[in-house]
């Protein structure tokens, strides 16, 4: 692997305490103090993540929200402009090169946010459909800096350092500044909490990041943000999500809109083939990890642990697992394989956890 | 990072610590190790009476993010264990030397001679990472 990189934010991290660790080919803050203490500042008030190693696409021109629209699976054409759109982005074949965020900013202006470890390989892949649409594409993940900020103070907390913060509805963005420095803001998350993503050039990142600190906002690692995305279960690419499966595996038909007139992947993902179902399981006793099979009743292996943790919320072990569609028990009976001991997990429908967004 | 190493203890390259009194040998896991793992969430150590293997594992430590095996540092029987730490595992990053795991009836007194001293272990507290 080349070199790691550094957000814009990494001496602060340092400074802070954050312990450092290689992400998706960056040195990033796993975690600052407690992940525990972290995670609950997001649900109870609020915490900032910086995020700056995620990827930023602008695509530009009368066809923008068509080509938008054509890259990925969810609808991006009928969502008003303002609007944040959550989608997968497949092949043809329907497998998943990534999950990201479809930002309708203004009229013939889009912005795509991206997974950090895959901004290359989604870059070149959209970078080759783009025949045929009358718009620009460009990768500006360099130039932008992102935080994050999560929890239910995440409004009160912002409204002060914003010159125009309107109460936005959740999924939703909106160009504003912070003092004469021109942002994008988003109302969108990891969490589950309300909460905010600023996008913006360096420096103006950097003295938001400084002034919320000023303030007492809780920075927050990736531990945390892995544990609060798990608690209300949303995906991670390369774990529930990857180059192997479709978005009906990984649980998200809801973001596959086969009545649209054409996108990549259509032929295919129009008769929902799924191999495999996506489950939530939540363990009285024992911590499920990634890797770790998944049992029937008669103790025969029908799947795999693809995120596990413990909650801060419920203190309980809870995960995601993938199941062989053909091999999901009817009578709903689990148990996870920890160490060679069968432990009981029970299968929830909801998330383990409601966020406090809007 | 926070190393304290008490003096009057013995350590292992896996981060435990052991405290000799005549034939009984008192297990934990470090502050180092405490600090590294960050919010511990589980403990699992064996039952009083199972037999320990030097250099096997005999348990595990979990913090929110990670699992990590426990190595035993001598060979011995399992007279005891720390039920308050099996209960409330958060107790570790509180207090790592005053939050015992198990305490052993040693086989080998030699077994002692081949952990580090204190000083040893700073060392290599210092250059393992």
């Amino acid at each position: 692997m080349s070199e790691l990189l550094r957000t814009n934010l990494y001496d602060e991290h340092v400074k802070l305490g954050g312990k450092i660790v290689p992400f998706a080919g960056w040195e990033m803050p796993v975690q600052y103090t407690s992940v525990k203490d972290e995670a609950l500042a997001v649900r109870n008030s609020v915490g900032v993540f910086d995020v700056s190693h995620m990827g930023e696409f602008f695509i530009e021109g009368k066809d923008a929200e068509a080509f938008a629209d054509y890259l990925v699976t969810n609808d991006i054409l009928n969502a008003p402009t303002g609007k944040a759109v959550y989608s997968p982005l497949c092949r043809e074949n329907g497998t998943v090169v990534d999950d990201l965020i479809v930002y309708k900013i203004a009229p013939g202006r889009v912005m795509i946010c991206v997974n950090a470890s895959n901004i290359e390989k989604d870059f070149d892949w959209m970078k080759t459909k783009k025949t045929g649409f009358d718009c620009s594409f460009t990768n500006l993940s360099h130039v932008f800096s992102l935080l994050a900020l999560q929890g239910p103070k995440a409004l009160e907390t912002l409204k002060s350092f914003v010159n125009e913060l309107p109460d936005l509805e959740y999924y939703s963005v909106f160009e504003t500044s912070i003092g004469s420095h021109p942002v994008i803001l988003a109302r969108t998350g990891y969490t589950g909490e309300d909460g905010f993503e600023i996008f913006g050039h360096h420096q103006t990142i950097k003295d938001l990041w400084k002034n919320l600190m000023a303030v007492g906002v809780t920075p927050c690692g990736l531990a945390a943000r892995d544990v609060l995305r798990l608690e209300v279960c949303y995906p991670l690419y390369g774990h529930e999500l990857n180059d192997e499966v479709n978005p009906y595996d990984a649980g998200l038909a809801w973001t596959v809109k086969p009545l649209k007139t054409k996108f990549i992947g259509k032929d295919i993902l129009e008769s929902k083939p799924a191999k495999y179902k996506l489950v939530k399981l939540i363990l009285e006793k024992g911590i499920p990890r990634e890797g770790y099979a998944v049992l029937n009743a008669k103790n025969e292996v029908i799947g795999q642990v693809t995120s596990g943790t413990i909650s801060v919320v419920l203190n309980k072990g809870i995960c995601l697992a993938r199941i062989q569609i053909d091999k999901a028990p009817t009578d709903e009976v689990f148990s996870i394989d920890i160490r060679n001991k069968a432990y009981p997990a029970q299968l929830v429908k909801k998330p383990f956890v409601t966020g406090g967004h809007k | 990072m926070s190393t304290n190493i008490p003096s009057n203890l013995n350590y292992t390259k896996e981060h435990e610590w052991t405290l000799t009194e005549g034939d009984i040998v008192t297990i934990g896991i470090t502050d180092f190790a405490q600090s590294a793992l960050g919010d511990i969430v589980f403990v699992e150590v064996p039952e009083v009476g199972a037999d320990l293997k030097v250099g096997a594992t005999f348990g595990v430590v979990e913090s929110i993010k990670s699992v990590s095996d426990l190595y035993s540092p001598i060979s011995g029987e399992v007279i005891a264990k720390n039920n308050d730490v099996e209960a409330s595992p958060e107790k570790i990053n509180q207090d790592a030397y005053g939050s015992w795991l198990i305490k052993v009836k040693m086989k080998d007194h030699s077994e002692i001679n081949k952990l580090l001293s204190a000083e040893q272990y700073q060392e290599f507290c210092n250059t393992s990472h």
